[in-house]
């Protein structure tokens, strides 16, 4: 009696292992609904680039900053500073003592790469899977989401974006051109401000 | 002597130079030149802000440019539809540019950015801003690699790994970057669509002038037929733009005139069937009329060249005064069969005709002095109308119908209610000053708010159109540039060079983010002392091998591979400078002839002038403001902002206020000539109560109606002092003479009718310019005659 009733429930712990199994498993909706819980946020950066036929890696270093729902900041401090600022539809370009605005839509691919950030910061999954085919492998603690282009003019130039992160904290970008060059970010989130 | 007392000689000849007048006329109108562009309604002696503007509406790119808008269908079909048709628009000739967002079609088809780019790469150490001396110094050659290199290794990286060895200081994503318009339409499928709406836009400028209206006509008979096969797939044409609504503005003016024409001739001819009941009668009532026209279209044609639509549209009206003419001779002569005919019309009536024609021709002749060549156009055909159909009544008309219109028809009862309405009108003299005082005190109250028109409410373009036209403007980020910076200069270089001290101010607004950008021609067309200045700051080869390798050590760009560009530099040395001529071929040669023209001479002997224009973008979320602008651009005396619509505004303003004087001085023009005529004051003050208490409660009822009273309203008050006074002139006469017979009467009031119920169609017109003359003669004409009778002190 009591090894049938054990045995049952050795049975029945297994059943619920192996179909309850999925819903455990870390998806979409759950890293959405992590990243769109932080409304704004502040980073620091490092970044390497490697391109071919240069003798070293390209590196800089920055900060970057977030706003719910459509500001996004990267600011170059090092080697040069320059700042790429985008709100709503517009871009802002600041280098080289000039600063140009440009539209955004006016140049899809430009979207798409900004939306490869800015709509996983803000947990837009809609966004993403507009311009991407997303991949999301690994948990919560560490996660990892592969973005492969859908257009293919975008395709020609860029393979595909890797992001990396941490519950809700992005914290490393990696993107793959098409001609073999790579991008890899490294992103340390500053603690919120008080 | 035979019994209509003309001998058979002088009714050969009167007839006879009649005839060839009429005949001469004609030919001279088949073979004239009509117009229907907003030309007319320009100050023909602008300043020079003006000037340039009026250049710009005339034969500007704007006045070239066509919005167009795919609908329906599916975004992919669109998409296919736009490639296609931007194809067969770039294949008839008629178009010099047609874009529609597309860069990456094949061959010929991109639009010229193939070319540009290799065009801009070519030159692009005479055409970059940055290019100075402190740029090839070492320090200068390590940020601007710097810079370059930054771009590597991102999505942007790509196109630039091609030119790295030979531009490795970045000069020509710098001068494509500044290129790039800071608001554009937003692109999906590879083309321009609505970000409002599921729709695919394209922009079309054409080749021939936008004043030539046969030719736009042509372009766009094209299009239309170009989109012919997608219409079949369910998609829909949307067009607009300034060209279309001078084409359509030209058809609507003849289609109107000629509708009024007709519709004219078919009321007035019911009205005088009813009064004469005689063919022969009705004929001859519209020779006057006829000849009237023919005279003001030739006047005009010989004075002024061409004739606008609305001078035509107007000169309809003439009708109803033409005819009055002709309906008093009518009457007056058969009244007086037996003694004399046509002597008694003349000895009795004429007189008052001829005053009347006198006081119609001081009203109009302000009006041929006007600095506006659309009002002096009304004015020389009103004046030269009326005389022609004055001169044909007195003339032909005796010799056509000595002893008048035989029959008497409805004429008898017309009288009779004419009668009762001289003797009831005068009980309502109290009533009528109570609402003369009420109206003028509304006006004075309002005297702000009552002429409230403006330029545009000069333009038959329908509220429908106008809205399309908003809305493509808005997607194509087109929005008519409201701010333009003029440079001016004797010759292209001395405006070139004023334009590039220009662009230097500006680019400190954009800085500050006030401005998103600004286009200048000199951006791809530097002048020759800029571009001699950018030569000579390139080092030799020596020099430049030798801060290279300094600039590039350490860094991760070896001086060994940058061979290609000491030598694209030592080339540059010996580069010829940058023409206009060089530009053929590439789709930058559009933009340049738009943006450096050269102007209209201010005057006779004077040189004309050669104007760079720069297209200020505001900064994304801020209304664009002069102030700033002309702040930032102080101490350039060749340098000026143009805010257009204030311009605009301005000029409205002035061909308002210049009206305004001109409808007082004929109004006392009017007066004094009545004064002169009758020479007694009570009897002026009789004549002039009736008049001004007409225009008074015509203005007053109009203002209190909500209607915005504009410069065409102001000519119809004018209009209803020359005909009123007719009619006050009439009653003064009823007042020597102490009585007038049913017959008499009755000619008044039919004249009166035909007057009213010819500007009564003219008010229905859907040309704002002729609906706002008929809104004010018809109701005028009709109090003035009410009035007329209301202050009559005569017993009849």
């Amino acid at each position: 009696m009591l090894r049938e009733l054990v045995a049952r429930r050795t049975w029945l712990w297994l059943a619920g292992c192996l179909f309850a199994g999925p819903t455990w498993a870390f998806a979409m909706p759950d890293l959405m609904a992590l990243l769109s819980q932080q409304r704004s946020g502040e980073a620091r950066f490092t970044e390497q680039r490697y391109v071919a036929n240069l003798d070293a890696p390209l590196k800089s270093s920055g900060t970057l900053s977030f706003e719910a729902p459509d500001r996004f900041t990267r600011r170059t401090l090092l080697p040069r500073p320059e700042t790429m600022a985008v709100e709503g539809n517009t871009l802002t370009l600041s280098r080289g003592g000039r600063s140009r605005q440009f539209t955004l839509d006016a140049a899809p691919e430009m979207v798409a790469i900004v939306e490869a950030v800015r709509g996983t910061l803000t947990g837009n999954a809609q966004s993403l899977q507009r311009h991407f085919r997303p991949q999301l492998s690994g948990r919560a603690e560490q996660w990892s989401l592969l973005l492969v282009p859908l257009d293919a003019r975008l395709a020609h130039q860029v393979r595909e974006i890797r992001l990396d992160g941490q519950r809700g904290e992005l914290r490393g970008v990696t993107m793959e051109m098409a001609d073999g060059d790579r991008s890899v970010m490294q992103i340390e989130p500053e603690p919120a401000k008080p | 002597m035979n019994a209509t007392g003309l001998s058979l000689q002088r009714r050969a000849w009167a007839l006879g130079l009649w005839l060839s007048a009429m005949v001469l006329g004609l030919v001279l109108i088949a073979r004239g030149h009509y117009t229907a562009d907003l030309s007319a309604f320009l100050p023909a002696s602008p300043n020079a802000q003006q000037r340039v503007l009026i250049d710009q509406l005339q034969s500007g790119a704007a006045a070239r440019s066509l919005l167009i808008g795919i609908e329906g269908g599916d975004e992919a079909t669109r998409a296919a539809a736009s490639r296609s048709l931007a194809q067969a628009l770039r294949r008839s000739g008629l178009f010099e540019q047609v874009q529609n967002g597309a860069i990456d079609a094949q061959g010929s088809d991109d639009g010229g950015w193939g070319a540009t780019g290799r065009w801009l790469y070519q030159h692009r150490y005479l055409l970059s801003p940055a290019v100075t001396p402190e740029r090839f110094t070492a320090e200068g050659l390590r940020g601007a690699v710097e810079e370059t290199l930054s771009l590597l290794g991102t999505p942007a990286g790509h196109a630039l790994k091609a030119t790295l060895d030979s531009d490795p200081t970045g000069e020509l994503p710098l001068l494509v970057e500044a290129l790039i318009p800071a608001s554009a339409p937003r692109v999906a499928q590879g083309v321009w669509v609505s970000r409002e709406q599921p729709r695919a836009l394209l922009l079309a400028s054409s080749k021939a002038p936008g004043a030539d209206l046969d030719e736009q006509a042509a372009a766009q008979a094209l299009l239309a037929q170009a989109f012919q096969p997608f219409q079949a797939q369910g998609l829909r044409l949307l067009v607009s733009g300034p060209p279309l609504f001078a084409v359509h503005s030209r058809a609507q003016i003849e289609a109107e005139v000629k509708q009024l024409a007709i519709a004219g001739t078919l009321v007035m001819g019911g009205l005088l069937t009813l009064a004469f009941a005689s063919w022969r009668a009705l004929l001859v009532a519209f020779l006057p009329v006829a000849t009237g026209v023919v005279a003001g279209i030739v006047a005009v044609l010989l004075s002024f060249g061409s004739v606008h639509g609305i001078t035509l549209g107007f000169g309809s009206t003439l009708i109803g005064e033409a005819v009055d003419y002709a309906i008093y001779y009518l009457i007056q002569a058969r009244v007086g069969a037996e003694a004399g005919g046509w002597r008694r019309w003349l000895a009795e009536g004429w007189p008052t005709v001829r005053l009347g024609l006198w006081t119609s021709i001081c009203g109009f002749a302000a009006l041929v002095f006007s600095g506006f060549p659309g009002l002096a156009q009304l004015g020389v055909f009103s004046i030269a109308g009326l005389l022609g159909a004055a001169l044909c009544t007195r003339w032909v008309l005796p010799v056509l119908m000595p002893w008048g219109a035989a029959g008497s028809a409805l004429r008898r009862q017309l009288g009779r209610v004419a009668r009762l309405g001289v003797r009831g009108l005068p009980k309502l003299r109290w009533p009528v000053w109570g609402l003369g005082l009420l109206a003028a005190g509304w006006l004075a109250l309002h005297h702000d708010a009552i002429w409230r028109g403006d330029l545009a409410s000069l333009s038959p373009v329908p509220k429908a159109a106008q809205d399309l036209d908003a809305s493509l403007r808005q997607d194509l980020s087109a929005t008519d540039a409201r701010l333009l910076v003029i440079a001016q200069g004797d010759d292209p270089q001395a405006a070139l060079r004023a334009a590039e001290a220009a662009a230097v101010r500006l680019e400190g607004l954009v800085s500050q983010g006030l401005l998103a950008g600004f286009e200048s021609p000199t951006r791809v067309l530097p002048s020759l002392a800029t571009q001699a200045g950018r030569r000579a700051s390139l080092p030799s080869p020596e020099v430049l091998r030798a801060a290279l390798a300094k600039a590039t050590r350490g860094g991760p760009l070896p001086a060994a591979r940058l061979g290609p560009f000491v030598d694209a530099v030592a080339q540059a040395r010996a580069q010829p400078f940058v023409s206009p001529d060089d530009l053929r071929g590439t789709a930058l040669a559009p933009m340049v002839d738009a943006m450096l023209f050269r102007g209209s001479a201010a005057g006779e002997g004077a040189a004309a002038p050669w104007f760079a224009l720069l297209a200020l973008q505001p900064a994304a979320g801020r209304a664009l403001d002069a102030a700033p602008v002309a702040a930032a651009l102080k101490g350039l005396p060749q340098v000026q902002v143009l805010d257009i619509k204030q311009q605009l505004d301005s000029l409205y303003g002035r061909y308002l206020h210049e009206a305004l004087w001109q409808a007082l001085l004929g109004a006392v023009a009017v007066v004094v000539l009545l004064g002169l005529y009758l020479r007694s004051g009570p009897r002026l003050l009789a004549v002039c109560q009736p008049l001004a208490w007409a225009v008074l409660l015509t203005l007053g009822g109009l203002a209190a109606g909500g209607v915005p009273l504009g410069i065409l309203h102001l000519v119809g008050l004018l209009l209803v002092v020359a005909v009123g006074s007719n009619y006050a002139l009439f009653f003064d006469q009823l007042q020597a003479t102490g009585q007038a017979d049913d017959d008499t009467l009755a000619s008044l009031l039919l004249a009166n009718l035909t007057t009213v119920a010819s500007f009564g169609l003219i008010a229905l017109s859907k040309i704002p310019a002729l609906s706002a003359i008929g809104q004010v003669v018809a109701p005028g004409a009709l109090l003035a005659l009410l009035l007329s009778g209301c202050f009559a002190r005569a017993k009849v």
